[in-house]
Order: C-alpha cells, then structure tokens, then sequence
C-alpha cells in the first residue's frame, strides 16, 4: 500500500488531524498530551509508593490518580498508532544513541520538559493546536515561552555540534 | 458522557495522530528548531496550517457556544514553563508527541526523554506540595491575580461577550497573520537554489535522530 512506501507530506498530515481535532474539540476536548502524561506519572509514582503519595498535596489538590482520565488515552492511541505504522512500513527496529553526551542532552531535556508542563500546566501540543487557536491568552504566552526557549535550546545544541 | 467512552474516543483520535505523525515524520522540535537553526520550513508551514484550520473551527464554533475549549488561569508561569520546554525538547530532539511516535519505532533514546518527562513532573510536584504555586486550577478565579503572578482567563468567547462581536471575526484576524506568516515562509522558499528540498545540515540532523 503506497500510504505505508511513501513518506506522507506533513502538510496533508497537519491538516488531517486538524479536522480530526474539530471532532474531538466538540466531543471531549482540544488535543493534549501534558494531562494524559502527569496523570501516567501520578498513577506510577501511586504503584511505587502507595499510599504515601497522598501525603503530597500535588497529587492531592491538582492530580488526583485515575485510570479514566481521557488525556492517557490519547498518549497511548498515538503509541499504538505510530507503532501500527511502523511497523507495516517496516521502519521499526530498536536504535539508541551512541554517545554518553546524547544520553545526557536527552536526559536533561526530558527533565526541563516535565518541569516545564507542570509549571505552565499546558504542553507544546495545547500551545500549538488547543489555547492559540481558542485565542487563549495563555496560547500567546506559552508561544513566546517556547520561541523563546527553542531559541535557547539551539544555540546550546549549536555549540554542543560545533564542539 | 461516561468516561469509558471519553477514553475510547481519545483512544482513537491518538491513534490516528500517532499513524499521521509517523507516516509524515512531522514534528514541533524540528518546526521550530530547523526554522531557527537552519531556516528549514517543511515542519513549521504544517503547524501553521492546522493552526489556521483550527482557528477558523473552534473560534468558528466558540461563537455559537458549542465545543470545550480550556477553561484555567494563566500567568508568568504559562511564559517560564514553555520557555523550560523549548529548550528542553531541543535538546532532547524531540517534544511530547515525537517522544510517543519515536518509542513506538523503536527509539529507545525517545523512551529516555519520556521517562525523564515522567520523572521532571514528580520533581515539579514536590516542588509544588512544598510552594502551591501556580496556583491549582481548582483555586483560579478567571480574575487577575498579581500577588499570584497570574493574569487570569482570556479566550475568544470572552472577547466576543466584552465586545460583542462574534468569536470568529477575530478568529479570522488571527488566521490571515498566521497565512501572511505562511507567504513569507513560501516566499523564502522560492528565493532558494532548491525549494522544497531540506538543507543537508538538516538531514543530517533528523538521519541522527532517527537512529
């Protein structure tokens, strides 16, 4: 099938999941991933600690673990989508990074990336395609913040390739 | 409607979005780094597509009181937290879907960046247990609120009930910026020896990331 030979142009792509969302915004929601993945961490941090994690009011007052909380949902359909994709396309196979630096980058920004959502309580995903298309003022901000933070990032990742 | 169904229907629409991303390797890093890095577009006119298909639909549909749009304050923590965002998902190469996309093909250094995702949010609750700031969503009154540093709630319905015009109208405005964002990335496009190609330096980067 030519859909699972050919890379798909992202514009297509975009504009397909844009129609997409038009369905879930009316149903449930706009698209996010934030929620869904501080939910998983709520409800990993409960298996490993048990009951003593509701001595933190975080998990308490914001994010009370539940396993019916509609943004996991959405995390692990995009998992299974793309593994389904994959796969039929012959594009999976296991890979990892070579260099301990990359392990590094890679942990380092994994960590900014969680702080980061939790503080803002929004991710680059609601940024992008819920609040700045619902003229949120928080759309406008989270855009400035993340120019802005790319815009660190690169020079970083500059020096880091030119050294 | 019961939750079951809310996670079923999540569960589907995340899985076509999984499908669309890997199959078109869109990704958010790459829309904003390459653009700044090495003024590569193909990422960065996706996202503004949508975005202006999204804008017209949900300012569209906002305007007649249909839909759920996100209802919580924000502030300078909206502005600092995408700011650790940014540079965190370039220098992990990847953003909160890449990361679920490329696990599913096998990256295992995508997997890292999601466990040390996981592992930032409990810091951050820690955090949080300790100051209780932002304030929880649950304690947001939609007013300022300067000694929080929050500027409360603001959307297009709210501009349509303080103006009276309807949520579309400035819908609209906001989409021809995106569309004249658009021209001019077109515009550069067409000013270089090879549109449409991507510059060495760039697929170089993503043959990287890709593993």
């Amino acid at each position: 099938m030519q859909f699972f030979r050919k890379t798909l142009d992202p514009v297509i792509a975009l504009s397909a999941i844009a129609v997409l969302e038009i369905g879930l915004f009316l149903l449930i929601g706009a698209w996010t991933v934030g929620g869904g993945e501080t939910m998983m961490t709520g409800l990993a941090a409960q298996l490993v600690l048990g009951d003593d994690l509701k001595r933190l009011p975080f998990w308490n007052l914001v994010f009370p673990p539940r396993g019916d909380y509609w943004k996991i949902y959405i995390s692990l359909g995009m998992l299974f989508g793309a593994f389904v994709g994959a796969v039929l396309s012959k594009e999976f196979y296991l890979r990892m990074p070579r260099r301990v630096s990359e392990w590094a980058l890679i942990t380092v920004g994994g960590l900014l990336m969680g702080v980061g959502i939790r503080l803002a309580f929004i991710c680059n995903v609601s940024t992008f395609f819920g609040m700045t298309p619902e003229m949120n003022l928080g759309g406008y901000l989270a855009i400035s913040g993340i120019v802005a933070g790319a815009w660190v990032g690169s020079l970083i990742y500059k020096k880091m390739l030119e050294g | 409607m019961s939750p079951v169904t809310e996670c079923l229907i999540a569960f589907v629409f995340g899985s076509a979005v999984g499908l669309l991303v890997q199959r078109s390797r869109f990704c958010n890093t790459a829309a904003l780094r390459d653009a700044i890095m090495f003024k590569s577009y193909r990422n960065t006119k996706a996202l503004l597509v949508a975005m202006m298909i999204l804008t017209m639909a949900f300012t569209g549909l906002m305007s007649v009181g249909v839909g759920h749009p996100m209802d919580f304050d924000v502030g300078l923590n909206t502005f600092i937290g995408l700011f650790l965002f940014g540079i965190g998902m370039v220098l992990a190469g990847a953003c909160t879907v890449s990361t679920w996309v490329k696990t599913a093909e096998g990256n295992i250094g995508a997997l890292w960046a999601l466990l040390f995702t996981f592992i930032g949010m409990f810091l951050f609750s820690l955090a949080w247990s300790w100051n209780y700031w932002p304030p929880a969503p649950a304690s947001m009154t939609g007013e300022p609120n300067l000694p929080a540093l929050q500027l409360g709630f603001a959307n297009a319905a709210t501009l349509q009930q303080k103006v009276g015009v309807p949520a579309i109208v400035f819908g609209l405005a906001q989409t021809l910026v995106l569309y004249a964002i658009y021209r001019a990335i077109r515009r550069k496009e067409r000013e270089r020896e090879a549109p449409g190609e991507e510059p060495a330096a760039v697929q170089e980067l993503h043959a990287i990331e890709r593993g």
